[in-house]
């Protein structure tokens, strides 16, 4: 587009033509400043829900010099000519992007501005944060914006609803969007804070199951997990393997979960007690089966399996209990029943079921 | 032993018939490569005329799973016999695969 079309004096001309001369340089730092992001925030383990870049489009330059071009000595002034914005899933982690862009680049504190601080205590509205940051090698600066998901939408909603446009919003609307922005921060925080709870309960459970107070660790999803990062089965897999000099392949044991439920744990201490209990009685099976075979192959949830098979033999459940822990593990077939009714054959002369 | 690949609508099925031992298990292996080549797809181990499974077979079935885990596709071992369903049990495997009926 020449400059023609554009309403610009010489001076704004001038800039314009150094925007056109530094423009695959811009468009380079968009792809380095946003891989310098993604490294650092991989590093970290944060996670963030996008990071966008841009180059200002030649139009919308123009129409900024159109309007304001004598505020600009150089090109150098206007610092959004390469803009960035990084969006969070949690308000938290905006400071951690924040922390993150400082410590990459040059940050021009006098340029900066944290809006979320601009607010007076009875307004509500678009909350961001943005730096303007400096590169080495590259003399000019640029924005990064950094925002959550939530922000984003609401500024989104807001900029569609024009206030840009030039047309004068009637009054009620403005106040629902400054409702909504009221309400958007509230849920902001709340995902920060059930975030912050959740973490701290897995850390106490963490911290429980290390000291060995297993007892008091009730039994879910995400206990069982950290219970298993303990290996509880590997002693039994190692006494099994040994049998046959057999491979062990390590296998997903968090399907165990609903068996060990079945079992009627409730606690990591009643999973501890079972392996204690049942261990010398799995091991027994284990040797039947694969002792007189070539199987040099086992599974990592071959421990578990037999634990349960032995505590339900061993309590009395037979051939119903069997199939219910197999219906559970592989998922209801026919085929569970004759399983069970294989296991009850093989286990009736080990010696744990005439005990 | 013998092993027939047969591709539609996106599944691969391979029928295995004969002893999965380890005599045959590279040869085995090399026939069922393609699946591992496209384990993007859905993988059917079709089970019917298979009448024994070594530590070996289980490798390579194990082999195939891998690949479809990584890849995102899916293994089906269709229609194992008693004897072969009692090996993946033992071992601690029989959880690890879908195993249907046809």
């Amino acid at each position: 587009m020449s400059n023609n079309t554009y309403n610009l004096d010489a001076h704004c001309q001038a800039i314009l033509e150094e925007y056109r001369e530094h423009l695959p340089e811009f468009e380079k730092v968009v792809t380095t400043v946003k891989a310098s992001l993604e490294k650092v925030f991989a590093e970290a383990g944060l996670v963030v829900a996008s990071i966008e870049g841009r180059v200002k489009t030649e139009g919308s330059l123009a129409g900024k010099l159109e309007l304001k071009g004598a505020k600009y000595a150089t090109l150098a002034d206007i610092t959004d000519i390469v803009g960035l914005r990084v969006i969070t899933f949690y308000i938290d982690d905006v400071d951690k992007v924040a922390s993150a862009v400082d410590r990459l680049f040059d940050v021009d504190w006098e340029n900066s501005v944290d809006k979320r601080k601009a607010h007076e205590i009875d307004s509500f509205g678009y909350m961001s944060l943005h730096y303007i940051c400096r590169k080495k090698g590259f003399p000019y600066r640029f924005e990064v914006q950094m925002r959550t998901v939530l922000q984003h939408a609401w500024a989104n909603m807001n900029h569609d609803t024009g206030y840009k446009s030039g047309v004068e919003i009637p009054r009620e609307y403005l106040r629902n969007l400054s409702r909504l922005a009221g309400m958007l921060e509230l849920v902001d925080e709340q995902f920060s804070s059930i975030r912050t709870e959740l973490t701290d309960y897995r850390r106490r459970v963490q911290a429980l199951v290390a000291s060995g107070n297993l007892n008091d660790v009730l039994l879910d999803a995400d206990t069982f997990r950290s219970y298993l990062q303990l290996r509880p089965f590997d002693k039994l897999n190692r006494r099994i393997a040994a049998v046959n000099q057999a491979e062990i392949q390590e296998v997903n044991l968090m399907p165990y979960l609903e068996a060990f439920k079945l079992m009627r744990c409730q606690t990591l201490g009643d999973i501890d007690r079972l392996i204690k209990e049942y261990s010398e009685p799995a091991y027994q099976i284990a040797t039947y089966q694969i002792g007189l075979t070539d199987l040099d192959i086992i599974s990592s949830s071959l421990a578990p399996q037999d634990i349960c098979i032995a505590g339900i033999l061993i309590k009395g459940a037979g051939k119903l209990g069997l199939k219910m822990l197999f219906d559970i593990l592989n998922g209801e077939s026919d085929s569970n029943e004759m399983m069970a009714e294989f296991l009850l054959e093989q286990t009736r002369d080990l010696p744990f079921m005439n005990q | 032993m013998e092993v027939k690949i047969i591709e539609k609508d996106n599944v691969l099925t391979a029928q295995l018939t004969g002893r999965l031992d380890t005599a045959v298990s590279q040869e085995v292996s090399a026939a069922l490569q393609p699946l591992v080549d496209q384990a993007d797809k859905t993988l059917v181990l079709d089970c019917k005329e298979l009448s024994y499974i070594s530590s070996s077979g289980l490798r390579i079935f194990l082999t195939i799973r891998k690949a479809a885990a990584a890849k995102g596709g899916k293994v089906i071992i269709r229609d194992i016999n008693n004897e072969i369903r009692q090996v993946f049990m033992m071992t601690g495997f029989l959880n690890l695969f879908e195993i249907q009926e046809s």
